[in-house]
């Protein structure tokens, strides 16, 4: 066996070294991307509707990734969110982070703090997890409140009570532009934790009446304990209920929740390209279709492109709405 | 119903059914002796395995994490003063002092009994509750939940007798801590010191590890020696006789289990109130209240028969509304949905036979891991012989990984230690640590719900008395503050007749 010195040793190591350090390069870059598990931010706690849309469409779109990988999805659920959107503004952007944001609930946050922590304009955007969702005024089916009529009537007597979160949800948005538009006089009652509350809360009669996302009134709707009364959408696609056309209020279908995907600002085009693609197959696939279904969510592939659209065409209508949002 | 009934209890029968039950038993257990990880983390772990399974096996693993927990948690209470999960919390107060007393094992007993009969009767309570459960529910409402926090901020002193002062004190300043962070009511942060780890308030798990795990391994090595008092003579193994003391305390046990029903329809207001009503009613209700606190069986009895009720009955508000009763639940709901099941009025018709095994898997998941902790009980009590200068350094490093897993971040580890030093000056100058706990737990539930129930009202304070829920909290309330006094005067009046001093 040849014996090697001290010296030749070194030398040895000296010029593997770089061959080393240029594999672990070479392991991060796009080429062979996805190396490694990749990270799926969920800036709200476990059990709520972006947590629960994650979790089942993260397993289906690691299928479609090029290399066989996990997503591991992680929730950091602080500050309303802010803290999860900010900690994925700051990872690095190599596509083994990703994450989720809530629009247009984070620009309300984005105008509260500032872009200290993150700029909604910078990410790398990758797509969208379900198509956005519209609103619904509903009442307690035991409510005396049959109709919009009704409604409008209980409003000319005194404010109506409406259960909502705190001020930074999109269902906090959706309730004030809604009632700015329809020309209801509002009381909000604030705090409730999440959607499941605060329907709850007017099933049993804290509020007069509550502005939720179809699909999650939809579920009550089917129990028998809420009653829609007014639907955002420019059709209605519950008979029988008053809708933004025949209001002629075609603003409030613009009023809606949008669950986009999106990775660090800085992310390199072909890897944003096969993370889209991934999710956009995944959307596509039978097991989510079904599932979707069943939720009563429509889940259509969005290109990159089309999530900034989004964002921006949300932006622009939050931008409009800012004076009445930041009214109370 | 009867039909689903016995179909969900046979569905558990299934090999599969069966091995996924014990599985997420032994899994429950496991993650409910480590401080810290409780059920939440056991169950999010959990949930990608459960994607392959069929439903009602997804359920079974899932019953058997959640009746898992509750015997693990209490062992860790009873034998080194550190709650398994914040439920424990309370278990701790009378669990650790008998552990001291080297009655180790007469105390894992007792809660071993107490957490399988809790969770019979929690059963039973939510089978019968089940066709009145939406009504039920929709019974409470702000007003309700915030003088439930009322309450169980008056019971506060019923906990510490002798030292009410202290205990107010701790109470006050756990709920200043509260108030660091998000403010739900009217959005915007709260003394969080610029610091972004605080948004989201203090983290109460982490809080928990420092304040007792932490504190406690700190006092016993600056003391020295072991948990237990080196007497030879008392047998630290008396599982048997623990056992058999729940059965003598009927009435402490039915309590602690229908308060823990009641917590559990209640949404969003937690097991530890659970635990912690339980306790200090068992209290008030005694005849003998000095010796809490000391190493009196009820208080280990009661916290732990409420838990296991809870953990059933909190499954209505969950299933029947979608509204997840804790963190734990939240999770759970996630299953559910991933499985295809929509939590909410829908699901209590469609989807029975799954509720049913779900129950059933909860309800011999309890009585399992009440079998398995006590085969372990034996080995486990004899940590309280071991010396500290051993223990400390394991317990503490398990306890802040515990802290760090929980959320994955490290300043979990900093507030744990932070905790722990408040926790030990708290020991030192003898400041009871649960009463900051509760403050804790309740301080966001009272000040929400203080908030919503007055824009109800439109800022009458008629809202807590016109209701019929409210107005029943609201005599509890007056009761619990009056009995301390009603008994103070009588047994005054007593000693003086008697002139006897002395326990009574």
């Amino acid at each position: 066996m040849p014996k090697f010195s001290r010296r030749e040793m070194l030398k040895t190591a000296g010029a593997a070294a770089p061959a080393l350090l240029a594999a672990r390069y070479a392991s991060a870059a796009p080429a062979v991307f996805p190396a490694k598990n990749i990270q799926f931010v969920i800036p709200y706690a476990p059990g709520g509707g972006f947590d629960v849309y994650v979790r089942f469409i993260t397993p289906v779109m690691e299928k479609y990734l090029p290399r066989k990988v996990s997503i591991v999805p992680i929730n950091v659920a602080s500050g309303a969110g802010s803290r999860g959107v900010a900690q994925l503004y700051r990872a690095r952007p190599d596509g083994y982070t990703i994450g989720i944001l809530n629009v247009p609930g984070m620009f309300i946050l984005q105008e509260q703090q500032g872009t200290r922590a993150y700029d909604l304009n910078k990410f790398t955007w990758v797509g969208a997890m379900g198509e956005g969702e519209r609103y619904l005024i509903s009442v307690s089916s035991k409510s005396p409140i049959k109709n919009f009529a009704d409604l409008k009537a209980l409003s000319a007597q005194r404010p109506v009570k409406l259960s909502v979160t705190g001020p930074e949800g999109t269902a906090y948005v959706a309730t004030m532009i809604g009632t700015q538009l329809l020309g209801i006089r509002k009381q909000l009652i604030t705090g409730y934790k999440g959607s499941a509350d605060y329907v709850v809360a007017a099933i049993r009669g804290d509020s007069d009446a509550v502005i939720a996302a179809l699909p999650t009134t939809m579920r009550y709707v089917r129990g028998g304990s809420i009653r829609p009364i007014v639907s955002f959408e420019t059709h209605s696609s519950i008979p029988g209920i008053p809708d933004a056309t025949t209001l002629a209020q075609p603003e409030l279908d613009r009023i809606s929740v949008e669950r986009l995907v999106a990775a660090p600002p800085g992310t390199p085009p072909d890897v944003q390209n096969i993370l889209s693609a991934a999710l956009a197959k995944a959307l596509a696939d039978p097991v989510v279709v079904k599932w979707s279904k069943d939720n009563d969510l429509i889940m259509l592939p969005k290109t990159p492109t089309q999530a900034v659209a989004i964002l921006n065409e949300q932006r622009a209508f939050f931008e409009k709405w800012k004076t009445t949002l930041s009214a109370s | 119903m009867l039909d689903f009934w016995l179909s969900g209890f046979l569905s558990l029968f299934q090999p599969q059914a069966l091995v996924f039950l014990l599985f997420g038993m032994a899994v429950g257990l496991f993650v409910g002796v480590l401080p810290g990880l409780g059920g939440t983390t056991a169950l999010a772990l959990l949930t990608p395995f459960t994607y392959g399974l069929e439903p009602v096996e997804a359920l079974a693993l899932a019953g058997g994490v959640m009746g898992g927990v509750p015997m693990g948690g209490a062992v860790t209470a009873i034998l080194l003063n550190t709650p398994g999960q914040t439920a424990n919390a309370v278990t701790c107060l009378d669990g650790y002092p008998l552990a001291q007393q080297g009655k180790a094992g007469l105390a894992i007993g007792a809660a071993a009994s107490a957490n399988a009969i809790g969770g019979i009767i929690g059963t039973i309570s939510v089978l019968l509750v089940l066709p009145i459960a939406t009504e039920l529910v929709l019974a409470f409402g702000p007003p309700e939940f915030f003088l439930i926090a009322v309450l169980g901020l008056v019971l506060v002193a019923t906990t510490s007798r002798g030292k009410t002062l202290r205990a107010l004190v701790s109470g006050v300043a756990g709920l200043m801590i509260a108030s660091i962070g998000y403010n739900d009511v009217t959005g915007g942060q709260r003394f969080t010191m610029g610091i972004e780890y605080l948004w989201d308030g203090v983290h109460l798990v982490p809080a928990l590890v420092g304040l007792f795990a932490v504190a406690e391994m700190m006092h016993l090595s600056v003391k020295g020696g072991s948990i237990a008092k080196a007497d030879g003579n008392v047998q630290i193994t008396n599982i048997g006789a623990g056992l058999f003391e729940t059965f003598r305390h009927w009435g402490t046990v039915l309590r602690g289990s229908l308060i823990g029903t009641f917590v559990g329809v209640v949404p969003g207001v937690g097991v530890t109130v659970a635990s912690f009503l339980s306790y200090s009613l068992t209290v008030q209700a005694s005849k003998d209240p000095e010796s809490f606190g000391k190493g009196n069986i009820k208080g280990v009895i009661a916290p732990e028969a409420a838990i296991n009720a809870k953990d059933c009955s909190a499954l209505i508000p969950t299933l029947a509304f979608g509204l997840p009763g804790g963190a734990e639940m939240a999770v759970f709901m996630g299953i559910l949905i991933l499985h295809g099941m929509q939590p909410g009025p829908l699901m209590l018709q469609q989807n029975q036979l799954e509720i049913y095994s779900l129950i059933w898997a909860l309800t011999a998941s309890c009585i399992l891991s009440s079998f398995v902790g006590l085969l372990f009980a034996r080995p486990l009590a004899r940590l309280t012989r071991v010396d500290t200068q051993l223990l400390a350094p394991v317990i503490i490093v398990l306890s802040l990984v515990g802290s760090y897993a929980t959320d994955m971040v490290i300043e979990n580890v900093v507030l744990s230690a932070v905790f722990g030093l408040i926790g030990y000056v708290m020991i030192k100058f003898d400041y009871p640590r649960i009463t900051m706990v509760v403050a804790l737990v309740l301080a966001s539930l009272a000040e929400r719900n203080y908030h919503q129930s007055m824009i109800m009202s439109d800022g009458g304070w008629s809202i807590y008395v016109s209701r019929i829920p409210s107005a029943i909290i609201v005599l509890c309330i007056v009761m619990s503050v009056a009995s301390p006094f009603i008994r103070t005067f009588f047994s005054r009046r007593d000693l003086a007749a008697t002139k006897t001093a002395g326990g009574s």
